[in-house]
């Protein structure tokens, strides 16, 4: 078994996107966890939308937004000179949005049961909102948007209809992981088919292990 | 000083305050739902609905009028919630830095004016009630406030940790440059530390004044945990070691013995407090009798409630009234109408000194 193409750039591809999606996702559920009012619910619910949709509609979404005649695929491309989907950063974005409704959904559930008090008494001791963002909320609320997290970069680890639709299935270009298994079975290859998904679910299986030791390894030093 | 003038929505009632307190130190009781908790929390800069104005020490907090609302990190007041709000995943000594800036010399002088030293290590999961207490206090003064908010510092403590806070509380009103406004459920806590009381009721002011004046009001008996308590300011007399009581003199009242306090000096003024169902009713001669204080009094009042009675009795001198609670079948018993002559007898370890 020589091509390992398919594993290191799954790897890659779920890593950036896992990133972004902490950033913004975090970002989000804080955002949603402190606005007080029935818009956040309309937000929430399409933020998590990418879980209950076929991959593959939101695929067709994603390509029609960043293909080359949209407006956001236009200005990239003018930016960048070369179009975005159908490329590494194409399955970025597909995985990246895949991630995310998880990562939203357990940090704003954490954000919200950080005790008000705790909060309340950072900023009457004389730190303003984003400071004790920094310093009280998150830190508190790690756990949870650890699990969060562990479980995006799974999700992105193993999306195929998405990140099909908007980076194609291109060997040595695009084909991550869970492409590269379909099209083994596909050609027959079963044997090859069988090892790259006993890698998939090794590597599932070891980050949300990971993230779990983390967590507890937290749990007994503080709190 | 502290003035307020507040109008604020709350579930059942407004709250409404029209306030000037010029007390070092100012108790606020009043039954659960009061508003007492949110008149704080106002204070602090939590509740962004309050209407009116709030000026600390000449200093503006809030002018809803003048269009002024300082957020609550610039509004320097030190905030003591009910359940201390420590910051859970901090060491006590990263609590009690937290907002103290560079201000470290303050950090250590409210470690050392709290005691702390031993707790600094451990993580507030590993406090008991009473350390979480000091901690949070002494959080709240390491950064410097004009003003402190405590929120029932004492609540939710025995009576034996009670006594223990106590005494730090105190040392801060007395050490500490700063005015205290705090919320209590305990009469006895206000007697020890406040100058003022202030007693409120589904969001207005029902009463205040000094805590002694206000103790015998239904108003303040009624929104204390700790039952009704008779009150007295008292002077130490004398200590017997060997008998093992000190003895105290009460205006208006003969000498009374208390368990002995010999940490107190002859001469020391002190409040003791006996609980309303700890007086003995004696009708006629009371002979042989362990009980070591016998006053000679008048049955006042007798009012009747569920399943308890309460007597208001006056002693010949006495500027102030005891409140004797019975059961209706001793006062039936004891034929207990107003203007029989009773004596009062209370054992001395029925009598606690409270501040």
């Amino acid at each position: 078994m020589s091509d390992w193409f398919p594993l290191w750039l799954s790897v890659r591809v779920s890593v950036v996107a896992t990133l972004f999606a902490s950033v913004i996702g975090v970002t989000f559920a804080y955002v949603l966890a402190k606005w007080r009012s029935r818009w956040s619910s309309v937000v929430e619910a399409v933020v998590t939308l990418p879980i209950v949709l076929p991959p593959t509609v939101l695929g067709f979404y994603l390509l029609t937004l960043l293909g080359s005649r949209s407006p956001v695929g236009g200005a990239w491309e003018r930016l960048t000179g070369s179009p975005l989907v159908f490329t590494q950063g194409a399955a970025i974005v597909a995985a990246t949005v895949s991630a995310l409704p998880f990562v939203v959904r357990a940090a704003r559930a954490a954000i919200v049961n950080v005790d008000s008090r705790v909060e309340e008494s950072a900023r009457v001791m004389g730190m303003p909102e984003w400071r004790v963002a920094r310093v009280v909320t998150l830190p508190l609320a790690a756990r949870g948007i650890g699990a969060g997290v562990a479980l995006g970069f799974a999700r992105a680890l193993g999306d195929f209809g998405a990140t099909v639709m908007v980076a194609g299935n291109i060997p040595g270009r695009t084909q991550t992981l869970a492409l590269a298994i379909f099209a083994e079975s596909q050609a027959g290859r079963d044997g090859r088919a069988a090892t790259l998904a006993g890698v998939a679910a090794a590597v599932a299986f070891a980050a949300l292990l990971a993230a779990d030791l983390l967590a507890r390894r937290r749990d007994r030093e503080g709190r | 000083m502290i003035r307020l003038d507040l109008d604020l929505r709350l579930a059942h009632f407004p709250l409404r305050v029209d306030l000037d307190l010029p007390s070092r130190s100012t108790a606020v009781m009043g039954p659960s739902g009061a508003g007492k908790t949110s008149l704080l929390e106002t204070i602090a800069g939590l509740r962004p609905g309050a209407r009116g104005r709030i000026e600390v020490d000449g200093q503006v907090l809030l002018d809803t009028a003048a269009g002024v609302a300082l957020p609550p990190e610039r509004r320097g007041v030190g905030w003591v919630p009910q359940d201390a709000g420590l910051f859970p995943h901090l060491s006590a000594l990263d609590n009690v830095r937290f907002g103290a800036g560079r201000a470290r010399g303050r950090v250590d002088a409210a470690i050392d004016a709290l005691g702390l030293e031993p707790l600094l290590d451990r993580p507030p999961a590993r406090l008991s009630g009473g350390e979480r207490r000091r901690i949070a206090l002494a959080r709240a003064l390491a950064t410097s406030p004009r003003l402190l908010l405590l929120d029932e510092p004492l609540s939710g403590l025995d009576a034996a940790l009670r006594d223990r806070v106590l005494p730090w509380l105190k040392r801060i009103r007395d050490e500490w440059d700063v005015t205290i406004l705090h919320v209590t459920h305990h009469l006895g806590e206000a007697l020890a530390l406040d100058d003022e009381l202030v007693l409120l009721h589904e969001g207005r002011v029902e009463g205040r004044g000094t805590p002694i004046e206000l103790a015998v009001r239904p108003g303040a008996a009624r929104s204390s945990t700790t039952g009704l308590e008779n009150l007295r300011r008292v002077r130490v007399a004398a200590h017997d070691a060997a008998g093992g009581i000190t003895l105290v003199d009460v205006p208006g009242e003969p000498a009374l013995a208390i368990p002995l306090v010999a940490e107190l000096p002859v001469g020391a003024e002190a409040t003791i407090a006996v609980r309303a169902e700890d007086l003995l009713v004696v009708v006629g001669e009371a002979r042989g009798l362990s009980a070591r204080n016998q006053l000679p009094a008048r049955v006042v009042r007798v009012v009747r409630g569920e399943g308890e009675a309460l007597l208001e009795c006056a002693t010949p001198a006495g500027p102030v009234p005891w409140f004797v609670r019975l059961t209706p079948q001793a006062v039936a018993a004891l034929g207990l109408v107003p203007g029989a002559e009773v004596r009062l007898a209370a054992k001395s370890h029925s009598i606690r000194v409270v501040g």
